[in-house]
């Protein structure tokens, strides 16, 4: 298969607000914040931009950006989900966008007020009768199954059944992630360290995951500026170069968004090993290549599975490769050098692309040593997306 | 299951109705190909396999095995105090096919433990159950 968009086009800016519990800001605001900053770190102003991807569950739209920031106009728009598998397919929106001529230069965005605002965790179902209209809730919801993290424990008691997965597997990657937030002054978690002991001494929420095998609740919006790589060069930050781009699904995703994967043929593994395959031979590289991964980390279920899905440990290992140190920093695969969703921010996905572009710039606060590749992944239950970013050569 | 107010399903759901449908008769059903005799789930009107539209809603041997399970320790909903455990069940008759169950508190549960489904009515509304087989 030709793939025609390789290394063409790079994220040429990149902006964040800050991370915290109370943003006192709107969704706008948070939003129209990180696109300025992006744009300022391009060397670029609203005046250049012709084209926004947006996240299909952000309540900011194109034209409210197009009206705050005063873009002239826009030529190109488009929304991916849903929700966190997004980001890596926003950015191939943008790619697509700008390769077939219907833009130049392509703000992607997500905000959130994901703690002061709507709260991912809590289940938004108010009614007393559930379901129906394709929601599938119906099957899910009258016996207590009503969030992510539930989905999540039960595909994790799964992984323990069949592979001997353990507790302390899992608290290899919180502390893991914790430790890169402890290096990282605008995470959420900066200033807390995370001990072994702490995880294992913190509350379950649903067994066999505890507190910090969850991501945190986020206020803030991440964006970056997506253009040539012709462009990028004459800009002011050196391009982090698209290498590849991909969105790929299963035969089997099931319906709905969430609750369904769980009759999937197998409850230990994710679309990402539809989206690695089609990622990597889009890329040219396999999981060998990757010198840095940014593995989108809901929970640290979600991180264990998709080290075996993306291909750096065989299926059933992914517990023993994390606690191995392979994902340190210093490991074979440093992962979620800036904190992550679990000790950084959840800015749904969008934060993952950003700490993406700072190692291929050589200025994460985590960086690793001369990191070329950087795998960024959103490939939790749905089908999901993932980008590779190389340095420009 | 204890706490109120419930959580109840919507039960004429054009898709997802005669599930319900079948409870009511004391009967756990799923949706099967009429053209090819496929398993539809979770149910839908279209078989890819054979590409026919017409379905049926098949009685099946209400007994099944754990395939998964989650205490739940952090309540999110009223109508779900914790702890109550979630339950992945893998149906007898028709291996691969899961159903979710639900048992109050925190039960000893392994892996592939018999379950037997019972019908709950709440109301008019009957919701299929699972609990624990002594064997």
């Amino acid at each position: 298969m030709a793939t025609s968009h390789r290394d063409r086009c790079a994220i040429a800016g990149i902006g964040t607000t800050d991370f915290s519990r109370a943003s006192g800001r709107s969704e706008l605001t948070l939003v129209a914040q990180a696109a300025l900053a992006a744009l300022e770190d391009a060397g670029l102003t609203a005046q250049d931009v012709d084209g926004i991807v947006r996240c299909d569950m952000d309540n900011v739209r194109h034209n409210d950006l197009v009206d705050v920031l005063g873009i002239p106009q826009l030529t190109y728009w488009s929304e991916v989900g849903p929700g966190g598998v997004a980001p890596p397919g926003m950015v191939a929106q943008a790619v697509a966008a700008i390769l077939s001529g219907q833009a130049t230069t392509v703000l992607v965005f997500r905000g959130l007020n994901g703690r002061s605002g709507r709260r991912f965790g809590q289940s938004a179902l108010s009614e007393q009768r559930v379901g129906g209209a394709g929601s599938y809730d119906e099957l899910f919801a009258p016996y207590g199954l009503v969030t992510p993290g539930q989905i999540f424990a039960l595909m994790a008691r799964r992984h323990m059944l069949e592979f001997g997965t353990t507790e302390e597997q899992l608290g290899a990657i919180a502390t893991t992630c914790r430790a890169r937030a402890n290096d990282n002054p605008a995470a959420q978690m900066h200033a807390k360290t995370l001990s072994m002991d702490d995880y294992l001494g913190a509350r379950l929420i649903a067994d066999p995951l505890r507190l910090f095998d969850f991501c945190l609740e986020t206020d803030g919006a991440c964006a970056v500026v997506v253009t040539t790589v012709e462009r990028a060069r004459d800009l002011r930050q050196p391009p982090a170069v698209i290498r590849a781009v991909a969105q790929a699904s299963t035969a089997d995703p099931q319906p709905g968004i969430q609750f369904p994967t769980l009759f999937r043929e197998s409850i230990t593994s994710l679309p990402a090993t539809a989206v690695s395959k089609v990622l990597y031979e889009r890329a040219g590289l396999g999981p060998e290549d990757i010198d840095v991964a940014q593995l989108y980390d809901c929970f640290t279920i979600t991180v264990l599975m998709q080290l075996e899905d993306w291909g750096f440990c065989e299926k059933g290992e992914g517990g023993a490769f994390a606690a191995s140190g392979a994902i340190g920093l210093g490991g074979s695969l440093p992962i979620n050098t800036g904190g992550g969703h679990l000790s950084e921010g959840y800015v749904h996905g969008m934060n993952h692309v950003l700490e993406g572009v700072r190692q291929i710039r050589g200025s994460s606060t985590s960086q690793v040593p001369g990191a070329e590749t950087c795998l960024v992944t959103a490939t939790p239950l749905p089908p999901g997306s993932g980008l590779i970013l190389v340095a420009d050569r | 299951m204890t706490g109120t107010p419930r959580l109840l399903p919507v039960t004429d759901d054009v898709d997802t109705g005669g599930f319900f449908e079948a409870a009511a008769r004391g009967e756990l059903a799923l949706r099967r190909c009429n053209g090819c005799d496929a398993v539809l789930h979770v149910p839908r009107a279209y078989c890819r396999a054979c590409g026919s539209w017409e379905g049926r809603w098949e009685p099946v041997t209400p007994t099944g095995t754990v395939y998964s399970w989650s205490v739940v320790e952090h309540a999110v909903h009223p109508a779900f105090p914790a702890p109550y455990t979630v339950l992945l069940v893998e149906l007898d008759d028709l291996p691969g096919t899961r159903l979710v169950g639900h048992l109050p508190g925190r039960p000893e549960l392994r892996a592939g433990a018999p379950v037997i489904a019972w019908f709950e009515d709440v109301d008019g509304t009957v919701v299929p159950q699972w609990r624990l087989a002594r064997s």
